[in-house]
């Protein structure tokens, strides 16, 4: 009996291992079962029918809960934000927009469920999102399947856009630039020679570990160690025990802000590792980076796909953040000019394409749609003059290197310093 | 000892020697690729005795926390042959309730005070945690577990594992998704360096308070009259009722000493990793659980020795099989199963409950 009650045990943890560690993959068979209808659908019509007095419905993943929730939050008050700006200029045609925001906590299988229900409701016409990498690669099989055009802010896996994705698109920076830039930065710049990295074995983390690490042997350094670690662990000392027993010059860290932390202030710990530099991404260029790292943080190096902020337009969208939410944008998390530009980026695309029929009710083409967003060109946004290229990278702007100094990030190189 | 008792029995005694044999021979190919393989690694990587310290001392800490939540687990099983899978929230409570003690004595700028004015203050969030811990302890099982306890043990298994979802959303909504940092006062943060091995000041508390109160906690079983009647109460549960011992008040006392270990626990872990949310007894939780099984659950001498092994192997597998660190759970899982394979009733057996269904 006890041992019946030891085994049965065994296989609820076991469960609840695979249902908390859940690996982010794109579940390409989801959306198979509907399908059929949904391109019955298309066929029929392929198009979004909005009667007068609706609303024009645009779906939101953010990252709410999970390893990034105040950038999750801070993404989705810029897309609030957004939807308001439009709706004060009267909408489009009279119709008023909204947001359909989702949890995606940055993971593929949350992505998944919230692709799925942007495709079972025929009244989402584009999505803004998702947050995360992983989450994303859990929108897009559904998305593309269901005729669905995304933008997101902040997902910067290179893998993201390709040729194969026509609905696939985003204002953030694709990190083959980020990895290659920090890359250079840290052997051209600060004249390193043999580095360590780590990642977070995260869509976003272990992809740009993977590019930085390329990009750093590329340039004739040396990578002492390639470790990966967990979303969510807190203690890395025995990893970094390891890493310091190589004796890096510089320790790199492709990951979120918590995990980034603690290793900056766990480094401090680790023989071998106390006085070596440590730098990390745009997954921890947030407060909580500097939160968690406390005095270690103190000359580390961050990076961050920056836009090239109009200063003007920035300073109205930073008064209106305030006085909706009462904290400054800044404090939660880096990306809301992105998801702001997201949205109003889909909205002009709509607008391109949406026509009033005979009887008075919107109708959107989703096909027409699609390749408008890919034919958006000098459109004015927060993150500066965005033009989407044939693939769906709309990013502006370029790379920046922050060190921290006095608790606060200072651009040190890159994008905008010349 | 060995494999389910239905193919045991089919295969009659021919059957289960063979068997036996099987899982002997089995055993040592395993442990004889793991020495050739640490050997190999050993040799090849070369590194220094130091490395290989900081390792092991990170290993004893991280099983000191183990420990401290094992004996939990252990103590409820030992007397109610339950598996309360809501302890590692019991621990987690204790850390977010000590996160929030920290910050209103450091609001009191208790924490830059002289040495004693900081001792007495950590002292202070120390209890604050665990008092909140067997709170939480003490209401689950009166709300969760008791009105099941003539149920079949399936019930109060699900129940516990229901009241794990419930606490750890309850902290979500109240206290937020965002982590809690505990920001360390002066006097322990840094550690002492010993040539070229570091030990952080929170990581020597944990391992020493754990042992102190293991051995508090060994004192309460063996020689206090509560111990005894919590010894009679795992024996027999109706004989011991019979002879004058209060069972739900023994039941209550187990969930406070159990959760009392798990507060504790996460208020240094708090301190350790300076990071808390409202996941974070989640694994922990498993963790121990799994200490517990490995040194044979229901027995505390065994859930010690379980926890401070599974520690070592944690931090130091990794280096020594010359895998990645990322796979530190896939050791300890695998070491479990195997422990399972050839000892079913963990190293030590199952000691407190030697009479039971």
């Amino acid at each position: 009996m006890s041992k019946k009650l030891t085994i049965f045990s065994l296989f609820l943890v076991a469960a609840l291992m695979m249902a908390a560690c859940a690996a982010p993959q794109p579940a390409a068979q989801a959306p198979a079962e509907e399908a059929p209808m949904e391109e019955t659908a298309a066929d029929m019509s392929g198009k979004v029918v909005i009667a007068s007095g609706s609303m024009i419905r645009i779906g939101g993943s953010f990252a709410l809960t999970g390893p990034i929730p105040d950038p999750g939050l801070n993404i989705r008050h810029g897309a609030e934000l957004a939807i308001d700006d439009l709706n004060a200029m009267g909408g489009l045609e009279g119709f008023m927009f909204e947001l359909v925001a989702e949890d995606g906590a940055c993971d593929g299988t949350q992505g998944t469920n919230v692709g799925n229900k942007f495709a079972a409701d025929e009244t989402i016409v584009a999505v803004t999102g998702g947050t995360c990498s992983g989450e994303t690669f859990g929108l897009v099989p559904i998305l593309l399947e269901a005729r669905i055009p995304f933008v997101s802010p902040s997902a910067t896996n290179p893998d993201i856009t390709s040729a194969d994705c026509d609905v696939c698109n985003r204002v953030a920076l694709s990190d083959a630039l980020q990895g290659a830039t920090d890359a250079d930065f840290v052997v051209n710049d600060l004249g390193l020679t043999k580095v360590a990295v780590v990642h977070d074995n995260s869509d976003y983390g272990k992809g740009l570990a993977e590019i930085f690490q390329s990009g750093v042997m590329e340039l004739g350094a040396k990578v002492s160690s390639f470790e990966g670690v967990q979303v969510g662990d807190t203690d890395f000392r025995a990893m970094l025990a390891r890493v310091g027993a190589d004796g890096p010059q510089a320790v790199f860290f492709g990951g979120y802000s918590t995990e980034a932390g603690l290793i900056a202030q766990q480094m401090t710990e680790t023989p071998g590792l106390e006085d070596t530099a440590f730098m990390s991404v745009d997954g921890a260029y947030t407060q909580q980076y500097l939160e968690a790292a406390g005095d270690a943080s103190e000359g580390t190096y961050i990076s961050f796909v920056s836009g090239a902020d109009s200063e003007e337009m920035n300073e109205e969208f930073d008064a209106k953040y305030m006085e909706k939410y009462g904290v400054s944008p800044d404090d939660l998390g880096p990306f809301h000019s992105q998801s702001y530009d997201s949205v109003k980026l889909i909205a002009a695309a709509i607008a391109a394409v949406a026509s009033v029929d005979d009887n008075g009710n919107l109708v959107i083409d989703r096909e027409e749609l699609i390749s408008a967003i890919r034919s958006v060109d000098a459109f004015e946004g927060l993150t500066g003059t965005i033009k989407c290229d044939s693939i769906g990278e709309c990013g502006a702007g370029g790379v920046q290197i922050f060190q921290v100094s006095e608790g606060d990030f200072n651009q040190v190189s890159g994008f905008g310093m010349e | 000892m060995t494999s389910s008792p239905a193919t045991v029995q089919a295969a009659g005694t021919e059957g289960r020697t063979s068997l036996r044999q099987f899982t002997r021979v089995l055993g040592a190919v395993i442990l004889l690729f793991v020495i050739w393989r640490v050997t190999t690694v050993g040799l090849s990587e070369g590194y220094p005795a130091s490395f290989w310290i900081s390792q092991a001392l990170n290993g004893l800490v991280l099983g000191g926390v183990y420990a401290l939540v094992a004996l939990g687990y252990t103590l409820v099983y030992g007397i109610l042959f339950m598996i309360n899978f809501a302890h590692g929230e019991v621990m987690m409570i204790g850390g977010i309730t000590g996160y929030f003690a920290l910050q209103f004595a450091q609001a009191r700028g208790w924490m830059e005070g002289p040495w004693a004015v900081v001792v007495v203050a950590l002292l202070l969030i120390m209890f604050i945690g665990m008092a909140a811990s067997v709170l939480i302890g003490v209401t689950l099982e009166r709300l969760a577990y008791r009105p099941l306890r003539q149920a079949p043990r399936l019930v109060p298994l699900i129940s516990a594992i229901g009241a794990s979802l419930f606490l750890q959303y309850s902290v979500l909504l109240i206290f937020g998704v965002s982590p809690h940092s505990y920001r360390k006062p002066a006097l322990i943060s840094g550690g002492l360096r010993l040539g070229d091995v570091f030990i952080p000041y929170t990581g020597a508390i944990i391992f020493v308070t754990s042992i102190l109160l293991m051995l508090a906690l060994y004192f309460i079983i063996q020689r206090t009259k509560l111990g005894r009647a919590m010894r009679a109460v795992a024996e027999d549960r109706s004989t011991a009722s019979l002879m004058g011992v209060d069972v739900n008040a023994v039941i209550v006392v187990t969930f406070m000493l159990g959760s009392a270990l798990a507060g504790a626990a996460g208020v240094m872990l708090g301190f350790h990793n300076t990071v808390v949310k409202f996941n974070s007894g989640f694994l922990p939780g498993l963790k121990a659980f799994t200490a517990a099984v490995l040194g044979g659950i229901g027995n505390i001498p065994g859930a010690m020795f379980g926890a401070l092994l599974l520690g070592l192997i944690e931090a130091i597998g990794p280096s020594a099989l010359g895998i990645p660190t990322e796979y530190k759970d896939v050791i300890a899982f695998s070491l479990l199963v195997l422990i399972l394979i050839f000892r079913p009733t963990g190293l030590f057996g199952e000691v407190l409950s030697e009479k039971k269904a």
